[in-house]
């Protein structure tokens, strides 16, 4: 065990899976401790700074009786919906952007344009196009993930070593065949980390969209708490985007140790 | 009588930034017989890689051309199978898979006969035991075994091998160029092996082409066919015979590998 001490202090140190683990839940600890400790001390009035257990309180509150349970159903159905349009359309147009130059050269500068622009600058486009509705939210999504996605899927599969691709040509391989045999499953398990990403920003878009304008989701019973000062209820929302975060991270995480066993 | 592969008068210069740029190879000829195990040896960087990849059609000449059985090379197909040194075979495949893959393209063979060409050859590489394992769990000399089965099954007519065990060590090199050499004899294969290790090249090879520092010219041809012994072994390397020719190339190419230092130092 001293060994194992040891090599949490080592720099680029061994890290073990069941260390890391502890480390993680203990971070959270020392977190709520001190958030725990500030709020008992009343350093902060509790309409600023409410005590984590009325936070959880609250959480349960919204749960059971103010069916929050339907905001957090609306958001994750918005989140997943633009992530999977986003990466259906991304995935095929980055490979696509990194095998013909044509399609490199006609798209690049375009999406570099578009990437750039905020994408809270965006929503009054959004709302005027498609109005308020599910519509709305779901095209601000994709747009603030879509033409990011597209770069990073054209550089995973720019990263494929030309070895590959070559071992594909002298074994009679047409570039379909090349496209589906060998770029895609070299460039797959850096391609999953990226989507797990892209995935994270889409939350990021969501609670903007919610925020501006919807009449649910997990952004909207945020602001409307924020109306009435109930900073429990703000945390309490907060608190549930982390939870899912956490819960989708964690669970993508497992996938990829199961899929790309091979890796290690 | 047309040559089994014959280069002619070949010259091949990169194109930086769109001017022209740097001269890789000066007007290279050689002629190849079938089956014969050709060594190309030259200081690093000269070229080497750069005329096999054209024999494989990976790259074309600027100007010259490449015949192999009869008709020019335009491009890269299954007629050329290629070994590399790193990369060489794909880590989402376990290691029949990966044997299996150089065959995964021909629609003329049935799935079964397919499976039985790769476990044959998997076998003569001595690695039928591992045929369940994932490629990044066995050794970096395994792994060249794979890569070499591979391409083996695919059946190419000839095989190029840029420097594949150039990243092993001596033993591993040493048990892998005579089982290497073993399988050549035995499939009666025309191959194509660039090294810049010059008791590796006089092992494997029947002929020996010893290139200048860039632009790559032939130097000089050795014969080792008429020198050594179609069959080679381990005894063989620690022979007088084999000494001495190992030091006639090694006094070749030293002087081949200061110029290519000073070309280095002096170069762009
Ligand atoms: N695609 C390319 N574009 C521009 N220059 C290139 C390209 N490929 C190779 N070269 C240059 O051509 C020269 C010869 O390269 P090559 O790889 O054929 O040498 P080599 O003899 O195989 O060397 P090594 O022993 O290091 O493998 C090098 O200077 C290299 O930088
Ligand atoms: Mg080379």
């Amino acid at each position: 065990m001293e060994g194992g001490w040891r090599s949490l202090i080592t720099f680029r140190g061994a890290e073990r899976r069941g260390t890391m683990m502890m480390l993680g839940i203990l971070s959270f600890i020392i977190v709520l401790v001190l958030w725990w400790g500030a709020a008992a001390l009343k350093l902060l009035p509790p309409q600023y700074l409410p005590s984590p257990g009325a936070v959880v309180v609250r959480f349960y509150d919204l749960l059971v009786k103010y069916g929050f349970i339907g905001d957090i159903g609306i958001s994750i159905f918005r989140v997943w919906t633009a992530f999977l349009i986003s990466a259906a359309m991304a995935i095929p147009f980055g490979i696509m952007m990194s095998s013909f130059p044509i399609v490199n050269g006609m798209s690049q500068s375009l999406i570099d344009f578009i990437r750039y622009l905020p994408v809270p600058a965006l929503v009054p486009l959004t709302i005027i196009w498609l109005g308020i509705g599910e519509a709305s939210k779901i095209a601000l999504l994709w747009l603030g993930t879509f033409f990011q996605l597209v770069l990073l899927v054209a550089d995973d599969a720019r990263r494929v070593p030309r070895e590959y691709i070559e071992i594909g040509l002298t074994t009679g391989a047409k570039p379909r065949h090349i496209l589906g045999s060998i770029v895609l499953p070299a460039m797959l398990p850096s391609m999953v980390d990226n989507l797990r990403i892209t995935l994270g920003w889409c939350w990021t878009y969501l609670i903007i969209a919610e925020i501006v304008a919807a009449d649910s989701g997990i952004g909207y019973v945020i602001m409307s708490a924020r109306r009435y000062v109930k900073t429990d209820e703000v945390m309490a929302g907060i608190l549930a985007i982390g939870i899912i975060g956490l819960a989708t991270d964690q669970a993508i995480r497992w996938l990829h140790r199961r899929w790309f066993i091979y890796l290690t | 009588m047309a040559h089994f592969l014959e280069i002619d008068h070949v010259t091949k210069t990169f194109a930086v930034n769109g001017a022209a740029g740097i001269h890789v190879i000066d007007d290279v000829s050689m002629q190849v017989a079938e089956g014969e195990v050709v060594v190309f040896l030259g200081p690093s960087g000269c070229g080497k890689s750069t005329l096999m990849r054209m024999v494989g059609g990976l790259e074309t000449p600027t100007s010259g051309r490449i015949m192999l059985e009869g008709r020019e090379v335009k491009g890269p197909d299954r007629q050329k199978g290629m070994v590399f040194q790193s990369y060489s075979s794909f880590p989402w495949l376990k290691v029949i898979d990966n044997v299996r893959f150089g065959l995964k393209f021909r629609s003329d063979l049935s799935a079964k006969e397919k499976d039985r060409i790769a476990r044959h050859y998997l076998q003569m590489v001595g690695l039928s035991e591992f045929e369940d394992y994932w490629v990044n769990r066995i050794s970096g000399g395994m792994r060249q075994r794979v890569a070499i089965a591979r391409t083996f099954a695919a059946g190419p007519d000839i095989l190029l091998m840029d420097e594949p065990f150039g990243a092993l060590d001596a033993q591993n090199r040493e048990f892998l160029q005579l089982q290497l050499r073993g399988l050549c004899l035995k499939e009666r294969k025309t191959v194509i092996f660039v090294t810049h290790d010059v008791e590796e090249a006089a092992f494997l090879a029947d002929r020996i082409f010893v290139f200048s520092a860039r632009p790559a010219k032939i130097l000089e041809e050795i014969a080792i066919c008429d020198l050594l012994p179609q069959s080679r072994d381990l005894q063989l390397r620690e022979s007088d015979t084999f000494f001495r020719l190992r030091n006639r190339i090694l006094g070749l190419t030293r002087t081949q590998a200061l110029r290519s230092e000073q070309l280095e130092v002096k170069g762009p």
